[in-house]
């Protein structure tokens, strides 16, 4: 029985770590590393810069008020949103329709949702260069002001890998929607993550939203994330917002907690789900490009 | 005379590029390569995998440039006239994944028709047609991703006949077919030629058997070069004066491989191990020659098992001029003269 | 045998434009009938899609922004389908057709580049179109936009020009997708957010300063964008990057520019392509 318990770790770990490597080899080693560069740098500053501008017209550049911090570092670090999300369910579209060695993946001793999770890690680095660029460029020239010293880094790097675990489930779930749809053309992941922008609280406070939507929000593990994070690297700039004053630093990481183990658990019965539901329909092998 | 297909001194090289900058290597695809076919033939382009013949009918068919020398297809040059060749051709390849899986059969088949300028009518009378005639009008509202590899193959070639082509590439058409599959396909192609005798097909394979079942000259082609090039008849002929022997023989020591090599009169051979048996295929310049070759056999512990005489085959054209059989080619058994496979 | 003449087939085939019409209407067949079939994209590519606008919105709401702002949002947001339209059914489609094996049989084919192009975009326009029109009346609805349209045809020409032009672009990025496989999709991945940012969509163009808009003018949906704000919204001439007729002279010169631009390159790309043997190698 221990044996058996090894062996399964095993499978988790071969699976993730392969499915890892391959991540990173299709995401980086054919593309040239300037363009690799430029793709990982050009992409995010544009997406804040978006934002900085909108900002700057309305209130005339005004970088001192606390509303900017909270709008940009919630951009900043919703870019995981996107990346990891995408990251994950895109491989099922990839391996399937393009290069077509999902079906042998898939009957190969892996266990297929770790390998899906393995194929976002690469997308995770990306973002992380990303997300550590868009904050430099924001400490340099926005005035958004990070004082180290007065950073908790170990809480700060444990919310935001609980967050980034919440958002590879995510994006699991995502992955197991994949296994049932055609390929579209657009990015899904990316559509998902663009949408679930409105609910997050990423780069507004929740009470500008009309009270029939904020529901939306509390019930999203990412609120509470990109509070935490926010609150951890800017402290007071952020908790001057009221949506979530009520709450200490130590409760907002346990719901966060709480709703990732809730999400957890959905994720896999979705996921499960759908894999059983796509196999009924045989288009674990499909190709659908159109 | 106005040839299907003419090219003179025809060479590709590739330009490998390495993921690393820097050093971009060469690769000889296509070598001084000069062949005419004319028309209403069905040519065949025999070799082994990697030989040339996909580059061959990339340019012909305007895909690829070649690096030097000319190609004409019904007189037009592809380099210069490609506009003028485009719509009197067409071609099917092996193993292809062409069109759209959310289409139909005949959804497919009507997209590519209309990209050549038929009518909706004709390309739809001739869907169905064509369908029959290869056993897919059954599946013709079939979405083309729930098709089997074979019969997706059947409405790949079912799109190369369709617009009526005067000269149809045809690369391995039959490759990842099971046997049944591949006899209906051969059937169609000839049957087709047979109906239209001024089209030309030009038909790439590494199947020696349907080169010799469906084509009216075949060129052997290796390593870029055309090594022959005559009817399958002829081509045999060329061995008609060597006796060649195919004989089972028990498992022998490995030296029996450099015994045969010093026999005179082995012209060449193949040894290939079995099931507990070897085989071996001899080409002698005289019969006498076997007495030395079964001497040698017992001297290295073998005994026969089973000895035929047998007309030469294209196979053995092909050992005779590459020194080895196709399988050992394919495999990059190179160096050697004669092989163990 | 060889005394078998070369004939001709038989069989009427069109040519020159009527063909050029049939390869438009049969390469958009798949799409709309992809579309027909599998309707997961109406979620996908029209639901959400308003969802990520809104926040666009709400975040001018936060900072308390001008009523006009919400409006210059739904429009941008509007435009952007057919941005994504061009990008991604259109220019990077290319390295789909390519790594399936069927861009060598369009270039094998009589028909023109262009009309594949043509054909894989319009039949993309159906979607394109609802999730423009969707974002900007239910939008427009939700967040309660005052469109008053000034000129109606003038509104109709400058949409009219900035789709040509844009088009033509697109045309003109695909044939980049001939030579290059995967770094051309990064590059159109590339081409999302900063032309957003560059072209305008969520802000009037004039805050980016002259030079920059004047440079970000290359992209049709610069001088397009700026336009229809000022024709939809009265009081967005303030906001207008040049006058409405110099936009429309700008528009009519990006659509000839590109569109002959577009005939050229894909015709010089194909050419090198062949060259280098890349229009049918896969590297994935």
């Amino acid at each position: 029985m221990q044996t058996r318990k090894t062996d399964s770790l095993s499978v988790l770990w071969r699976s993730f770590r392969l499915a890892t490597w391959l991540g990173w080899q299709i995401e980086s080693n054919w593309a040239d590393p300037f363009l690799f560069a430029v793709y990982s740098l050009i992409k995010p500053l544009s997406s804040a810069a978006i934002l900085v501008i909108m900002y700057s017209v309305i209130t005339q550049a005004d970088f001192e008020s606390p509303i900017f911090p909270y709008i940009y570092l919630g951009n900043a670090f919703y870019m995981y949103v996107g990346h990891v999300m995408t990251g994950i369910s895109w491989a099922v579209i990839d391996d399937r329709e393009h290069y077509k060695t999902m079906k042998y993946i898939y009957t190969a001793p892996v266990h297929f949702p770790s390998y899906l999770l393995g194929r976002g890690v690469a997308r995770f680095i990306i973002a992380s260069i990303s997300v550590l660029v868009t904050i430099t460029f924001g400490v340099l020239f926005l005035k958004i002001s990070i004082d180290p010293s007065q950073v908790n880094w170990g809480f700060f790097l444990l919310t935001l890998l609980t967050g980034v675990a919440m958002l590879a489930l995510m994006g699991l779930t995502l992955a197991g929607v994949m296994l049932l749809l055609v390929h579209h053309m657009f990015g899904v992941g990316e559509a998902v993550a663009g949408a679930l922008y409105l609910f997050s609280g990423a780069i507004f406070p929740l009470e500008v939203l009309p009270a029939y939507l904020r529901p939306i929000g509390f019930l999203m593990p990412i609120t509470y994330w990109l509070e935490l994070l926010r609150r951890l690297l800017v402290g007071k700039v952020a908790s001057s917002f009221p949506t979530l004053q009520s709450f200490s630093n130590l409760q907002l990481y346990l719901i966060l907690v709480t709703l990732t183990l809730l999400f957890a658990m959905l994720s896999f019965f979705v996921f499960r789900l759908c894999e059983k539901r796509a196999k009924e329909l045989g288009l674990i092998d499909t190709v659908t490009n159109y | 005379m106005n040839f299907a297909i003419e090219t003179n001194h025809l060479s590709r090289i590739y330009k490998i590029r390495n993921n690393k900058k820097g050093n971009a290597k060469e690769l000889v695809a296509l070598q001084d390569v000069s062949l005419e076919v004319h028309p209403g033939e069905l040519f065949g382009l025999l070799g082994p995998n990697g030989a040339g013949k996909t580059t061959l009918i990339k340019i012909l068919t305007t895909l690829l440039a070649p690096t030097s020398g000319t190609a004409f297809v019904c007189g037009y040059d592809v380099v210069k006239e490609a506009h003028k060749i485009r719509p009197i051709i067409n071609m099917v390849s092996g193993g292809e994944s062409s069109g759209y899986g959310l289409l139909t059969v005949r959804e497919n088949l009507w997209m590519f028709a209309q990209f050549y300028g038929l009518s909706s009518k004709e390309a739809n009378q001739r869907i169905l047609q064509l369908l029959e005639v290869v056993g897919l009008a059954d599946r013709i509202n079939t979405k083309s991703s729930d098709l089997s590899t074979g019969l997706r193959q059947k409405m790949n070639i079912v799109r190369g006949f369709l617009t009526d082509p005067q000269v149809l590439f045809l690369d391995e058409p039959t490759l990842g077919l099971d046997v049944s599959a591949s006899r209906d396909v051969r059937r169609f192609i000839r049957q087709w030629l047979d109906e239209h005798p001024e089209r030309t097909i030009l038909l790439t394979t590494h199947y020696m058997a349907e080169a010799e079942e469906l084509c009216d000259r075949v060129a052997i082609i290796n390593q870029g070069r055309v090594l022959a090039c005559d009817t399958p008849a002829s081509l045999k002929h060329r061995l008609q004066r060597q006796a060649i022997y195919h004989l089972e023989i028990s498992q022998v020591n490995h030296h029996y491989s450099d015994d045969l090599k010093t026999i005179q009169g082995v012209r060449e051979f193949v040894l290939r191990p079995r099931d507990g048996y070897t085989v071996l295929e001899l080409i002698l310049d005289r019969d006498e020659t076997l007495a030395a070759v079964v001497n040698s056999l017992t001297e290295n512990q073998g005994r026969i098992i089973n000895l035929q005489k047998r007309e030469p085959t294209l196979e053995d054209v092909f050992v005779d001029l590459v020194g080895k059989s196709m399988e050992d080619v394919e495999r990059g058994n190179n160096g050697v003269n004669h092989s163990e496979s | 045998m060889s005394n078998v003449a070369i004939t001709a087939s038989t069989i009427p085939k069109a040519s020159g434009w009527k063909l050029f019409l049939k390869t438009v209407i049969a390469r958009a067949y798949p799409r709309i009938i992809g579309q027909q079939r599998e309707k997961s994209w109406m979620f996908f590519d029209i639901f959400l899609p308003i969802l990520s606008i809104a926040a666009y919105v709400f975040v001018y709401r936060a900072i308390g922004a001008p009523e006009e702002y919400i409006g210059f949002v739904v429009l941008g947001g509007a435009m952007t389908a057919f941005w994504l339209n061009v990008l991604w059914s259109m220019s990077s489609q290319l390295y789909w057709e390519k790594e399936q094996g069927n861009l060598a049989l369009y270039i094998m084919a009589p028909n023109s580049m262009m009309a594949i192009l043509l054909g894989m975009a319009l039949g993309g326009m159906v979607a394109t179109l609802l999730r423009a029109l969707v974002i900007l009346f239910i939008g427009g609805w939700i967040f309660q936009v005052q469109f008053m349209v000034a000129d109606f045809w003038t509104l109709i020409l400058v949409f009219f020009l900035t789709m040509t032009a844009l088009y033509g672009l697109g045309m003109m990025s695909a044939s980049l997708f001939l030579l290059l496989s995967r770094e051309a999709w990064h590059l159109a991945n590339l081409a999302q957010e900063p032309i957003y940012l560059i072209s305008g969509f969520y802000f009037p163009v004039k805050n980016l300063g002259f030079w920059i808009a004047l440079s970000a003018s290359l992209i049709p949906l610069t001088l397009g964008l700026d336009a229809m704000r000022q024709l939809v919204f009265p009081s967005a001439a303030q906001f207008g990057f040049l006058n409405l007729h110099l936009e429309i002279i700008g528009l009519g010169i990006l659509c000839v520019l590109f569109l002959i631009g577009a005939r050229y390159l894909l015709h010089y790309m194909e050419k090198l392509a062949i060259q280098e043997g890349r229009l049918t190698e896969s590297r994935r």
